[in-house]
């Protein structure tokens, strides 16, 4: 089973990025109990514009579902997991 | 900065557009003429203007026009886009003439693609703009960028449903941090709602900001243009109509222009030996006003071609505005009284140019009028404009301001030093009393009529005023035919033998 790849671009560690740091881990936690891998990359956009500039970023912290595909994209600080879930179109079975 | 300055404030036609002072903040000129002469050289340099307005009022080709200007004096430039895509930014401004495209391919500007991806959704209440400002700081170190365009930032309100609030808070924190660059920003926000006003914009971000607005007024429409406040600079202080047309924004400084133009005592013939003879034997003054009043039927628009072919002939260039007949009508009708403007178009060896200009005179208002007119007198540089009939305009406009447009046409005409000749159709029953009533703006008037006498029609001509030179005062019976305009002197007198 291919691995599942987020990406969560947050804009320094603010209180907002770290509660959804906290609040994404929380989640993996939940699907990889169903069995599925979660791959997390964490990028802090102060250190790297370009990247920011390449995926369009406008409002952090935003979460990317690379893959797989279709790509999804989530932005706040994922306190409401349902919705993270819909707009990731990920499944805690 | 003091290259810079000058740059901006020293135009390439020498005027000073900047007033005696000198003591004006610095600026950063737009490059669209009319515009930087009301904005006393150009926006104020390094730091913000909001530019407001609702669709269509041309923002965004204010907007563009500021950031090439700056790309094309060697100012590297990144413009945000929120609301149209970076290629559609690009096929905009070289439409315009403006070249964005080599400068973004060259390096030199760089379009940020801010528009907000719909389909993302957000969780929570609390989200961050600081990636906006990251972007934004990495494409102005990356190009050493001296100008920022950020079109259309309100749209951001409400890209992030459920999360309002912070998006509030954290759009204060984008302008000020704006405000701290110190790089000469244009802003430009949509007029709906109260967008400037929550955020503060108008009143502690933005050194200087500028209205845009459309009006419709006895159904047409006009533009107009307001500068509402600049710290620590002069700028006019009236509406100002402009125009968007494939070329741009065309700004007319219709009052305040402190340009004079020298009188000349050159005169130049009208095309018509009796006329000039009427006239001192050489015409009228080069640069003067002279208007041809008759009624139907007297041959106004013949001395009009007259006057524009004789100019032709001694190699100048005629603008020749019609604004009652087509082109090929007028031609066709003229080259029956045996003069050939068609010839004087097609620019022979030696000749100056003739440029024929229908524009007709229904569906636009008087300040577009008066601006399209300016436009081609800019555009063409002749040393002649016909305006032929100038009552046409005037028709349309019932009320009180048709005789301050004309006025103002002709004085604005004046101060581009052409010479300017009109005609005014009088009605039968006007007992020669000129409706348009502008005698004060012309310097030569000359009146031509109609009168029966047993079985014949007589046509004679008068010169009511001539400043400034000799005026002869007899009545000049004439006639039109195949030759042009024949005079033959007094009435009654040469032609006695004849009756």
């Amino acid at each position: 089973m291919t691995a599942i790849v987020l990406r969560l671009y947050i804009a320094g560690k603010t209180a907002t990025a770290e509660r959804a740091i906290g609040n994404l881990r929380r989640l993996i936690t939940e699907i990889e109990e169903t069995g599925q891998r979660v791959d997390l990359e964490i990028v802090d956009i102060l250190e790297q514009p370009q990247l920011a500039e390449d995926e369009r970023i406008l409002a952090t912290p935003v979460v990317i579902k690379k893959l797989p595909e279709p790509l999804r994209r989530i932005a706040g600080d994922l306190s409401a997991l349902d919705q993270v879930l819909i707009g990731l179109d990920l499944q805690v079975r | 900065m003091a290259t810079k300055q000058n740059a901006a404030m020293s135009q390439p036609d020498g005027h000073d557009y900047t007033g005696a002072s000198g003591t004006e903040a610095p600026v950063c000129a737009t490059g669209i003429e009319g515009f930087d002469f009301i904005m006393h050289g150009g926006l104020p340099a390094a730091c913000p203007t909001l530019l407001r307005g609702g669709p269509g009022t041309g923002k965004t080709v204010i907007s563009l026009s500021f950031l090439c200007h700056g790309l094309d004096i060697g100012e590297p430039g990144v413009m945000v886009t929120f609301d149209e895509s970076p290629q559609a930014l690009i096929r905009h401004a070289d439409a315009l003439g403006l070249g964005l495209g080599e400068h973004v391919e060259a390096g030199r500007a760089r379009i940020l693609d801010m528009r907000p991806d719909r389909e993302e959704m957000t969780s929570g209440e609390s989200l961050e703009l600081s990636a906006i400002l990251a972007r934004i700081g990495h494409a102005l170190a990356q190009t050493g960028a001296q100008r920022l365009v950020i079109d259309a930032i309100d749209v951001l309100e409400g890209a992030f449903a459920g999360a309002e609030g912070s998006v509030e808070s954290e759009l204060r924190r984008v302008f000020g941090w704006i405000r701290e660059r110190e790089t000469s920003t244009l802003i430009t926000i949509g007029e709906h709602g109260d967008f400037n006003r929550r955020h503060g914009i108008e009143d502690y971000i933005a050194d200087c900001v500028i209205a845009l607005k459309q009006e419709v007024t006895e159904r047409t429409m006009i533009r107009l243009l307001r500068v509402v406040k600049r710290r620590g600079g002069g700028h006019g202080t009236n509406e100002f109509p402009y125009l968007i047309s494939e070329e741009g924004i065309f700004v007319l400084p219709l009052t305040g222009s402190r340009l004079r133009p020298t009188p000349t005592r050159e005169p130049i013939s009208t095309g018509v030996a009796g006329l000039d003879g009427m006239l001192g034997q050489a015409g009228i003054y080069r640069g003067a006003t002279a208007m041809y009043s008759g009624q139907s039927g007297t041959g106004k628009t013949t001395f009009a071609a007259s006057f524009a072919q004789a100019a032709c002939e001694r190699g100048e260039d005629v603008l020749y505005l019609s604004f009652e007949e087509g082109a090929e009508e007028l031609m066709q009708n003229q080259r029956s009284v045996g003069l050939d403007l068609q010839g004087c178009t097609e620019n022979p060896a030696g000749a100056g140019k003739l440029v024929l200009e229908p524009m007709l005179a229904a569906e636009t208002g008087w300040e577009e009028h008066l601006l399209r007119i300016l436009r081609a007198v800019r555009q063409y540089r002749p040393s002649v404009v016909i305006l032929d009939p100038l009552s046409a305009l005037s028709h349309k406009i019932a009320d009180a301001n048709s005789k301050a447009m004309v006025l103002r046409l002709l004085s604005l005409l004046k101060v581009e030093g052409v010479t300017t000749v009109a005609t005014e159709l009088l009605s039968d029953i006007s007992g020669g009393e000129s409706p348009l009533d502008v005698s004060s703006a012309v310097d030569v008037w000359v009146k031509l009529r109609r009168e029966e006498r047993g079985d014949t029609l007589h046509r004679l001509l008068t010169v009511v005023k001539s400043r400034g030179m000799f005026t002869a005062d007899y009545l000049n019976e004439y006639t039109l035919s195949d030759r042009g305009v024949a005079t033959h002197g007094r009435p009654g007198k040469t032609k006695d033998g004849e009756q």
